[in-house]
């Protein structure tokens, strides 16, 4: 018997029983769809993280250094003059902290009048703050040492926040409002952002010189920093080192301190959507099991309910491969088609998901699809063999006297 | 040497155990090619046993059975359902035909079976369901026949591989006195054109129809006898 035989053969026996073969399917269609939108959209957050990071440049070492006593706990200049020492490694050196202030103005455009903006992020930072974050310049000048040393109240501006408040007029020179402290703009970055999620867009900031926190942040200690290194192996050596200097320089009694890098946080985190992808695999896989199972049961129903037939079929001519193929085929039928319309319900959970979640257009990969279709099939022969094989090895006499 | 070359056969279930019984008890058998042989007994003789044995639906458990010369006693599933496919066709008295199937799909299955091409299958199944008269109910399903159209496809299932013999269980059984006899007359349509015919039936007028009636009872062959053709 050909394989077109069979697979006419199968899609009639699976069209004369509609309601049990959708039935039968429902256990894999849930199972491939589940795998699929789950993985999908694991890879997803996965992925919108890496990218996060991967905009603010790679080998990016992060200190967090403050001490609770008040008055005290500014550990810039410590940390500055300690990288001065790490040149070897590092490629420069930046406070990073983030204020919050009430809006951006210039003329009648404020950041508070659109709701999705508010108000933008505004970094205190030094003349490496661009090396260090990956930032460009597009035109005018970046912050300078002496920016930082005389209290000049300047500001580099990202590109969308240029284009929300000058439109297309020429921001270098001009005066904005940040809280209610005047600044003049000297530069504007290049944009990064290719994200829609605007309210966190690093083109809508802000880089004042980190002596601004007297007058904008109510002279608070700056507790955040930012080292580049020069590699990603000088990225350890940095956090080693690093690490030792602070150990020395602040008392943990009335201080902390923490020292990481990007890649360590993506790490981290890919090793958490890993087991967030295993446990949901997992209680998918076993709905795969327990559909396949469904299979293996109606399979031997179906064994029983055409023994007679079987034996028709032995008395004139089928031979066993022929009986035990066209039930295969059947069972691989019936999973494949369930992967099927499965793999099509797991396109559109995860286009949801992403949608909903991720807020991007989120798609599984082409090999995972591929996959999800061969394992179905797959299935359906590892489930249909049993039954098939017991088809099979019927007697033709035995069979054609059950009724 | 024959056809049909069936040496002390025995069919013996439970053997050995108190429960012993001999379907067939030491049954030696030869059909030439060609002859319309019925074999006769009441229910229970090991008639239908018999039919089993010489159909290849069941293997004995002693002697030797040789069909169309190949020695088919100890040969296994692949080969003896190919035997099955080229060398006998099958007429039961249920009819057993597939109800899923056409009728033509039904006459087609054995030609599937033996690998014959799409367009020679069709013309060997139309062809075969001409000869029984049932070509333009070729699309129905086996349930929206009578039960003489069942039969009728069932004979035409049969001969639809030309295989030398055809083998008819009870063919008339389930059918009335007149769609029986048109059947018989079909079998002895299909007898003149040259194929041998097994006929069994427990019904002494139907196997006199035939050039040789056997008769079996308890397993073994008590009567053997040539009719004169009149």
């Amino acid at each position: 018997m050909n394989l077109t035989q069979g697979f006419k053969m199968a899609a009639k026996s699976l069209l004369a029983n509609k309601v049990r073969s959708v039935l039968t399917m429902l256990g894999i269609i849930i199972g491939i769809a589940a795998v699929m939108s789950l993985v999908s959209v694991v890879q997803g957050f996965t992925n919108v993280q890496k990218e996060y990071y991967e905009r603010m440049g790679t080998n990016r070492v992060n200190v967090y250094a403050y001490s609770y006593m008040s008055g005290g706990g500014d550990y810039s200049d410590e940390i500055a003059a300690y990288c001065e020492t790490l040149s070897e490694y590092a490629l420069g050196v930046s406070p990073n902290t983030q204020i919050w202030v009430d809006g951006v103005r210039y003329g009648t455009a404020n950041t508070r009048n659109n709701s999705q903006l508010g108000s933008p992020p505004i970094y205190l930072g030094n003349e490496q703050f661009a090396v260090c974050n990956a930032f460009t310049l597009a035109e005018g000048r970046d912050l300078s040492y002496t920016d930082v040393k005389s209290y000049n109240q300047v500001v580099v501006i990202g590109a969308k926040l240029k284009e929300y408040l000058f439109s297309f007029k020429d921001a270098i020179g001009e005066t904005i409002t940040i809280g209610s402290v005047k600044f003049t703009v000297v530069g504007v970055y290049e944009p990064k952002d290719t994200s829609e999620n605007e309210w966190y867009s690093y083109d809508y900031m802000c880089v004042i010189p980190q002596s601004m926190s007297r007058i904008l942040n109510s002279n608070q200690p700056i507790s955040q920093y930012v080292i580049k290194a020069k590699s990603s192996e000088n990225t350890k050596i940095i956090i080693d080192l690093m690490t030792q200097y602070l150990e020395r320089i602040i008392d943990t009694n009335t201080g902390s301190f923490y020292v990481y890098s990007d890649q360590q946080w993506i790490d981290e985190t890919e090793a958490q959507y890993k087991i967030y992808s295993l446990v949901g695999g997992g209680i998918a896989g076993i709905s795969l099991l327990v559909g396949g199972i469904g299979i293996m049961n109606i399979m031997l129903v179906t064994v029983r309910e055409r023994t007679h037939e079987i034996g028709i079929r032995k008395a004139i001519g089928g031979a066993r491969r022929s009986i035990l193929a066209q039930f295969l085929i059947e069972a691989a039928v019936v999973c494949g088609t369930g992967g099927i319309i499965g793999i099509i319900v797991g396109f559109l959970g995860t286009v949801v998901a992403g949608k909903l979640i991720l807020k991007t257009l989120l798609l599984p990969s082409a090999v995972m699809t591929i996959f999800a279709a061969a394992f179905s099939v797959f299935l359906g022969l590892i489930f249909g063999m049993y039954p098939a094989v017991k088809a099979s090895g019927l007697q033709p006499v035995d069979a054609l006297r059950a009724d | 040497m024959g056809l049909i070359e069936l040496s002390q056969g025995f069919k013996i279930y439970n053997e050995g155990y108190e429960n012993e019984v001999r379907a067939l008890n030491g049954v030696s058998l030869s059909i030439d090619r060609g002859e319309f042989v019925s074999i006769i007994g009441t229910s229970g003789s090991g008639k239908s046993t018999m039919m089993n044995i010489l159909g290849c639906l069941d293997v004995l458990t002693h002697g030797e059975y040789v069909l169309d010369g190949e020695n088919v006693t100890d040969m296994r599933d692949g080969r003896l359902s190919r035997i099955r496919n080229r060398e006998v066709g099958f007429v039961f008295q249920g009819f057993n035909l597939i109800e899923s199937l056409t009728a033509y799909e039904n006459v087609e299955l054995p030609l599937v079976y033996q690998g014959v091409s799409a367009r020679l299958r069709r013309e060997m199944a139309e062809s075969a369901l001409e000869r029984v008269g049932i070509m333009e109910r070729a699309d129905h399903h086996p349930s929206e026949l009578s039960g003489g159209q069942q039969q009728r496809v069932a004979i035409a299932r049969a001969i639809s591989t030309n295989p030398p013999i055809i083998m008819a269980d009870e063919p008339t059984g389930a059918l009335d006195s007149k769609t029986g006899d048109r059947v018989l007359e079909l079998m002895h349509g299909l007898h003149g054109t040259g194929s041998t015919i097994i006929l069994i039936t427990h019904n002494n007028e139907l196997a006199e129809t035939a050039s040789r009636i056997v008769r079996i009872s308890d397993g073994q062959i008590v009567e053997d006898r040539r009719r004169v053709p009149a």
